[in-house]
């Protein structure tokens, strides 16, 4: 279902540094940051508040800039890409899952997931198929009628889940995605995401950031940041490198 | 785009702001299009009463008949010139007529206005637009009797079939009920021409001269006569521009009416922003997500406008619906010197006028707190609890 080929770069940060203005102060939250994501990465984003970590998940989401240095995901220069273009680039290849799974409640969960179909050429019949399938994929075909205040914190995650991937989209973007579960919800939303990422059918690249330790714990690397700096990587359980 | 039925559920849902909104546009709405069925009703009975070849004769100096006081014997003379158009029976479509003013009682306790009775002969019925007789017949010359429209009969004491007006102690009987095409002939009342100069001890006098003429250029080479002959020191007026004339009472209540109404619109305007303000606010994080998703802001845009649209086309529609019960109803206003009576007016231009007026409340109200909610940060609208 990925459009890219396997082991292909996804994500390239290079050199990003990302300060934001409040009043006459200005205050850094990323600085230097370089990293890679090919293909199937799953990447888990840790570290105190204030560290830089959504911060670093919103510049590869498409959803900021960077003030110096370059992101570039799935090919597209994120940094210099108007606002029109990235709505564009989000919709073809970005999954966006939420904390707080931020469905449209007005919505029934058939209706959310077709929401970022309709930005599609597809017709009418395909969506449906789509839909119905994404909602497949997550068990819950037989809750497409329900609205979300009808469903369950871990459905409603399933839902956003069935959203975020009914499109098809290379990466998929998770800011603490079991943050708001129970231990039983949160392990089925991973072990969800686990399959996304691995089966063959999927072979989505995730990018997730998390306060859990054994959330981080089912991404393939994790990286540790502290004030906007990247000062640990871990790969496959193994401890590579220090950075910087 | 974002579906129609986002919006269109999240009006449901917010069921009492919404109500709220659509109430109070509706209010205005219902306002202003009364206000338009008003003027428009007031309009085309002045409108309707002017035919475009006719004219009215004065006297040199006057501006209305009131004002106008011809010799009978000129009068007369009038109806003999060339160029005024025959009737069946190959007289002249020329009537001589004499206007007097009475201070009457309204029915219901309502006051005394001024009420014009017209002194016609038969041919000068011919020349009002549409005139028939509705109910009862015909005035006969002699026996001092009376005709009027049903709505001044409604309006005023003593004008119902059967009823007498007097006019200087002489009693006029009223016989019968016309009508003239919702002209302002409806707004008056009728005798035979020589019972009301006798009446009113004016033998030797008219007040106007009504004429049809054969063609425009006849038309106007009368026009001409007139002004030119020293003979007679009459002036000749086109009925339309005469009525036209008239008409400035009605643009200045039409004036009024605008004026108010924009009040009105000014407030329902801040009414329905504030509901669009708050829903903006209270859906930060739904417009976040939809811009993660990839809406663009052109699509946020036109979401809140279109919501805004409908809620007070809603409004609009409520509004145009409740004027529909006045629709054709008399009443009257004061015209210079008498009371005219017309009937409310709500066709398809005066509504037309209250939907668009809610469609401009909709686009107006609804753009700031629209720009508001393109111009939302996604990361902060996403943060938004």
């Amino acid at each position: 279902m990925s459009n890219l080929n396997a082991d292909e770069t996804v994500v390239v940060v290079r050199d990003v540094c990302k300060e934001f203005h409040r009043d006459q102060l200005t205050i850094p939250v990323l600085s230097g940051i370089n990293l890679e994501l090919s293909t199937g990465d799953y990447l888990a984003l840790m570290g105190p508040s204030g560290s830089g970590k959504t911060t670093l998940l919103n510049l590869i989401a498409g959803l900021d800039r960077p003030t110096s240095g370059d992101v570039i995901v799935c090919g597209q220069n994120l940094g210099q890409s108007s606002e029109g273009e990235l709505s564009k680039w989000r919709s073809r290849h970005v999954g966006f899952i939420f904390q707080m799974y931020n469905l449209i409640p007005v919505l029934t969960a058939y209706e959310n997931v077709e929401l970022p179909l309709t930005l599609t050429s597809l017709s009418r019949r395909d969506r449906d198929d789509h839909v119905k399938a994404a909602l497949e994929v997550v068990g819950l075909q037989d809750r497409m009628d329900h609205y979300p205040r009808q469903l369950s914190g871990g459905q409603e995650q399933r839902v956003a889940i069935a959203r975020a991937i009914v499109t098809d989209p290379t990466l998929l973007v998770a800011d603490e995605p079991t943050g708001d579960l129970d231990a039983k919800s949160a392990a089925e939303i991973l072990d969800l995401m686990h399959r996304l990422n691995t089966e063959k059918e999927f072979r989505k690249t995730i990018v997730m950031v998390t306060h859990d330790p054994n959330a981080a714990d089912r991404a393939r690397r994790i990286l540790h940041l502290e004030k906007g700096l990247l000062v640990s990587e871990v790969t496959d359980n193994r401890t590579r490198a220090t950075v910087q | 785009m974002i579906p129609a039925k986002y919006n269109l559920r999240n009006l449901r849902v917010r069921w009492m702001t919404t109500l709220l909104t659509v109430v109070s546009t509706g209010l205005v709405v219902w306002a202003s299009v009364l206000c338009f069925g008003l003027t428009d009703g007031l309009q085309y009975a002045l409108k309707v009463t002017g035919h475009e070849l006719d004219l009215i004769v004065l006297r040199k100096g006057a501006t209305d008949e009131i004002g106008s006081g011809i010799e009978q014997k000129v009068a007369r003379e009038v109806a003999s010139l060339p160029g005024i158009a025959k009737d069946e029976q190959g007289q002249p479509q020329c009537s001589v007529e004499f206007v007097t003013i009475l201070t009457k009682p309204r029915r219901n306790n309502g006051g005394t206005v001024n009420l014009i009775v017209r002194g016609l002969e038969s041919v000068g019925r011919t020349l009002r637009p549409g005139f028939r007789i509705v109910a009862g017949r015909d005035i006969e010359p002699g026996k001092f009797e009376a005709m009027t429209s049903r709505s001044m009969a409604a309006r005023f004491e003593n004008l119902a079939i059967g009823e007498k007006i007097e006019v200087n102690r002489q009693y006029f009987e009223v016989v019968g009920y016309y009508e003239a095409a919702g002209s302002a002939a409806e707004s008056e009342v009728w005798t035979d021409l020589r019972d009301l100069t006798i009446a009113r001890k004016t033998p030797a006098a008219v007040s106007a001269v009504c004429l049809r003429a054969e063609s425009p250029e006849q038309r106007d080479a009368l026009v001409a006569l007139l002004a030119d002959d020293k003979r007679f020191q009459l002036n000749a007026i086109r009925e339309t521009k005469y009525f036209e004339d008239q008409m400035n009472q009605a643009n200045a209540v039409q004036y009024i009416g605008y004026i108010i109404a924009g009040f009105l619109i000014f407030g329902a305007m801040f009414a329905a922003a504030n509901t669009m303000y708050a829903a903006v606010a209270s859906r930060a994080r739904e417009i976040g997500t939809l811009r993660a998703l990839g809406f663009p802001q052109g699509s946020i845009l036109l979401s809140f406008l279109f919501e805004s649209v409908v809620l007070c086309s809603l409004g609009g529609l409520i509004g145009c619906l409740a004027t529909l019960p006045f629709n054709g109803l008399s009443t009257g206003t004061s015209n210079q010197f008498s009371e005219i009576t017309f009937s409310f007016r709500f066709g398809p231009r005066v509504l037309a006028q209250g939907v668009m007026l809610a469609l401009v409340m909709g686009l107006l109200g609804g753009i700031l707190p629209a720009i508001r909610a393109v111009r939302l940060n996604i990361i902060t609208a996403l943060r938004e609890r």
